[in-house]
């Protein structure tokens, strides 16, 4: 597996625990380095073929501001070749209609920009009205709700990192 | 951010940026400084401060366009004033109340940001309400075909309000260039905005109903809330039909400088509202994308604060409203006749019926000026024309666009009327403001908020309206189908109220009304719309002041004051005395309550010495209760007994015809007082 970079803010309380999760998770298997969004440049981001985004949602469906400023950059790019997966941070009571929205809009995104999205996982085990994360039945990345299910954390991160194992490249 | 919209970071240019960042700055120093103004005592008491909300409020001032639209901004919208063109002068001459304030020199509530001069229109506090003058100005934009839209702004929470969910129904029904923004910053004052509707996004409530396209923005973001209302605009024009757009904002500071928001919020939330200041994600952007240097920008900030330090200057030297003025706009000038200056005449004819009068005449008038209006429920289908037939075959004349229904939904039909005679002063509307008196209720706060239109604009915005309603008792109708509702309305400075009791008076007065400035409120004694009592000759120009009572009978022993149905009963029982004793009993129909013909009742309070005031309106806190007190007051020594009213007891009016009976007055209970009155 090539190089990988798990891409996220530092300045997130939640999300950076799961980034830091989900590296453990990967243990000896590979290189991973974890990147600040808020400061990352465009060569930064292009320098990897691997690449783990993570983005809560917030406001009501919104991208945080750390990733729609960065956006602008990304626009540019070409992202053919890439292996993006996407983590994403939500609550399913609490933002029923816009579960994990973020995620949705950044893999679309990256979608239209060439790159290859791995690491769908089910949507079952979780209960919501409507998510833009969800793709033919199953979510565009991995869904974490820290607020009512944190207790699934470990055990969604880790079977996940199994299966970016074999999806990354 | 996406590539393909107007407006992007990359794309831009350098003098639009700029000139956003100019007014965002100007802006967000004027909000931060206001508070300091109260905290010296100087004003600007009330102050609900925009930050958290500057992407959304930059883009409505942006895409207004003040040759063709009109903006209704809410009372947090300063930075959409600013961003429509009002300078940092007029912001603080309106914060701290001076009489330069463009609004209305002071009158109306602070952080009430307007320029009537330039369509952004002075609003009410009444959160919300301003959506259905945006929807009446739109009808006229759409029937005098001419370019532009209205633009209404407002809060999430507001739009529970059943007047928003009125007007956008209104909106889409009949498809009119109206752009409801609203502005979701999560709260009302201190309620959550799930304690308002299920919905987390309310805009999406209305997804069910036809012709309206709903948007949703980022609020905090400029480019996002630029596109979205360009886009929004696009979509009116070319579809012609309304848009709501509901922007994400957060609310960094308390509602205002009443409230304290660290009672509700935790320290988590009052922090993250902080990290997503729109002002500093704009700035970042800025510096990200090599649009602008640290140096430039920190240079335009310099500017911006050189600014408002020389419009505070301004805004202190200033002058203050004065004291004498306020009697000055409370309502406009009247239509004042010429041929019939007291408002009687001697012609001779067959005599027609009230119900005749009003229908000719409002056609008259209608033929005499090609920019009156009239709706309401009932008023024109087929050969239904209101709920009397008041207005029978007016549409059938007029056309559609002139003569038409209303939904069943009185504060939509108030409302829309004030909002579509904002769009110029030569409009005249007549409403059938309910299909009874008794149904006016829902209309009120239009109604309250009407009245003082033009008190509040210092005379900048006259709503040329008359409000017909079908009055009173007498036909058996209980409850809800005998209400007078004139003891209420008559406490509203800048309405003239009307009650005319013969068919030449009411055709008359009618025509007054639609000929004058300012609000009329017309009520028709619906149980003499075809009573032969009320039949006269009616002549086809006649006019009547304002003002001016008719004397309906002369005597010399006792004054009787009155109006409406109960003028009829006064002549029975004034005719009955004089046949019985000789007493003479002067009646007195007002016909019109304000403005009140004082001259007239003291002359003949003077003669008689007596008075008896009778309406058909409850006694207690009937409108009778101003005239014993004004008689009191500027008579006292001329009166030879007490004022004595009769008008309906203390209760509702009873359905059954018995009930009725014990409660309305009647000839007999006239007859009692008088004779009581002249014995005493
Ligand atoms: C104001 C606010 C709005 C939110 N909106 C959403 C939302 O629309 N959809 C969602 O799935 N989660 C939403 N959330 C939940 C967050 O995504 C969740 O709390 C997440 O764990 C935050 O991660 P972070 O601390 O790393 O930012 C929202 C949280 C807040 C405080
Ligand atoms: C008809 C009416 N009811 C109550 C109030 C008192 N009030 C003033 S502002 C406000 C909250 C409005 O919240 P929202 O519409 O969300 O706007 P925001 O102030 O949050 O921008 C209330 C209840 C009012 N002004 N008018």
């Amino acid at each position: 597996m090539k190089k990988t970079g798990i891409v996220f803010s530092f300045n997130t309380h939640k999300t950076s625990k799961i980034a830091k999760r989900i590296s453990e998770a990967f243990e000896d298997t590979a290189k991973v380095e974890m990147v600040n969004v808020e400061e990352i440049r465009p060569e930064q981001f292009l320098g990897y073929e691997n690449l783990i985004c993570g983005t809560a949602t917030w406001f009501d469906g919104e991208l945080p501001n750390h990733w729609d400023e960065f956006v602008p950059d990304l626009e540019d790019m070409d992202l053919k070749g890439k292996n993006i997966a996407i983590f994403g941070l939500g609550d399913q009571k609490g933002y029923p209609e816009n579960f994990l929205d973020g995620m949705g809009i950044l893999a679309e995104l990256f979608e239209a920009l060439g790159a290859r999205l791995v690491g769908f996982t089910s949507t079952e085990g979780y209960a919501y009205e409507s998510s833009g994360a969800e793709r033919g039945g199953q979510f565009c990345g991995l869904g974490i709700d820290y607020e009512t299910q944190g207790s699934k954390n470990k055990e969604r991160v880790n079977a996940w990192v199994e299966k970016l194992k074999l999806e990354f490249r | 951010m996406k590539k393909n919209r107007k407006y992007h970071i990359k794309t831009t240019g350098k003098k639009t940026l700029e000139k956003w960042f100019r007014l965002m700055t100007m802006g967000r120093i004027l909000d931060d400084r206001a508070p300091n103004y109260l905290k010296q005592a100087i004003g600007w008491s009330y102050h609900a401060p925009f930050a958290g909300h500057d992407g959304i409020q930059l883009a409505i001032g942006q895409i207004f366009d003040r040759e063709k639209d009109h903006l209704f901004p809410y009372y947090r919208d300063m930075l959409t004033a600013i961003s429509a063109g009002l300078t940092a002068e007029e912001i603080i001459y309106n914060g701290i109340s001076k009489d330069l304030d463009v609004a209305g020199g002071g009158r109306h509530m602070s952080n009430h940001f307007a320029k009537p001069e330039w369509n952004v229109h002075n609003v009410s506090s009444c959160t919300g309400n301003h959506t259905l003058h945006a929807v009446g100005v739109a009808r006229a934009i759409k029937k005098y075909k001419t370019p532009g839209i209205a633009i209404s702004s407002q809060g999430e929470s507001s739009v529970s309000e059943g007047y928003v969910y009125e007007a956008i129904n209104g909106a889409s029904n009949e498809k009119l260039p109206v752009l409801f923004v609203f502005q979701d910053n999560g709260y009302g004052i201190s309620v959550p905005k799930k304690d308002q509707t299920a919905r987390r996004k309310v805009a999406d409530n209305f997804t069910g109903f036809r012709n309206l396209k709903i948007m949703h923005c980022n609020g905090k973001d400029v480019f996002d809330s630029m596109n979205t209302m360009a886009e929004a605009r696009e979509h009116i024009e070319e579809h012609e039909e309304p848009v709501i757009v509901q922007a994400n904002c957060v609310r960094i500071h308390s509602h205002s400088n009443s409230d304290a928001h660290d009672l509700y919020r935790d320290d988590f939330e009052l922090n993250y509202v902080k990290e997503y200041d729109p002002l500093a994600k704009f700035r970042r952007l800025l510096l990200r994308y090599e649009r602008f240097t640290e140096e430039e920008l920190d240079a335009i900030e310099e500017k911006m604060k050189e600014m408002v330090r020389k419009a505070h200057k301004a805004g202190m030297a200033a002058p203050d409203p004065s004291p004498e003025s306020i009697h000055d706009f409370v309502i406009p000038e009247p239509y004042i006749p010429d041929k019939y200056t007291d408002g009687t005449h001697n012609y001779d004819a067959e005599s027609k019926k009230l119900i005749q009068g009003l229908n000719e005449t409002l056609k008259a008038e209608f033929r005499h000026n090609p920019d009156i209006y009239i709706w309401g429920q009932d008023v024109a289908h087929k050969e239904k024309g209101g709920i009397f037939n008041v207005t029978k075959g007016m549409q059938q004349e007029f056309g559609k666009e002139r003569v038409f229904n209303a939904p069943i939904a009185e504060d939509f039909i108030m409302g829309t009327a004030n909002g579509m005679s904002r769009f110029n002063d030569k409009i005249r509307i007549v409403v059938e403001g309910a299909e009874f008196a008794d149904y006016f209720w829902p209309a009120m706060e239009a109604f309250v908020e009407t009245t003082h239109d033009y008190w509040r604009s210092r005379g900048q915005f006259s709503p040329n309206i008359t409000i017909r309603l079908a009055s009173g008792g007498y036909i058996g109708g209980g409850l809800y189908h005998s209400q007078n509702i004139e003891g209420s309305i008559t406490t509203f400075p800048g309405v003239r109220v009307v009650y005319p009791s013969f068919a030449d008076d009411a055709a008359g007065l009618l025509r007054t009304c639609i000929r004058s400035r300012g609000l009329n409120f017309f009520m028709e004694p619906k149980a003499l719309y075809n009573s032969p009592k009320a039949a006269t000759p009616i002549p086809d120009d006649f006019e009547v002041p304002f003002g001016k009572a008719r004397i309906r009978r002369e005597g010399e022993d006792l004054t009787i004051i009155t109006y409406g149905n109960t003028t009829h009963m006064c002549l029975e029982a004034a005719l009955k005395i004089s046949g019985e004793d000789g007493s003479g009993v002067e009646v007195i129909d007002l016909r019109s309550l304000i403005p009140l013909d004082k001259e007239t009742i003291l002359a003949s309070v003077k003669k008689t010495g007596k008075v008896l005031v009778v309406h058909e309106d409850k006694v207690f806190s009937g409108f009778g209760a101003e005239l014993a007190a004004q008689i009191t007051d500027k008579a006292f020594e001329y009166l030879d007994g007490p004022v004595k009213r009769v008008g309906s007891t203390f209760t509702p009016v009873g359905f059954n015809r018995i009930l009725e009976g014990a409660i309305l007055p009647d000839t007999d209970k006239i007859l009692k007082a008088a004779r009581d009155l002249l014995e005493y």
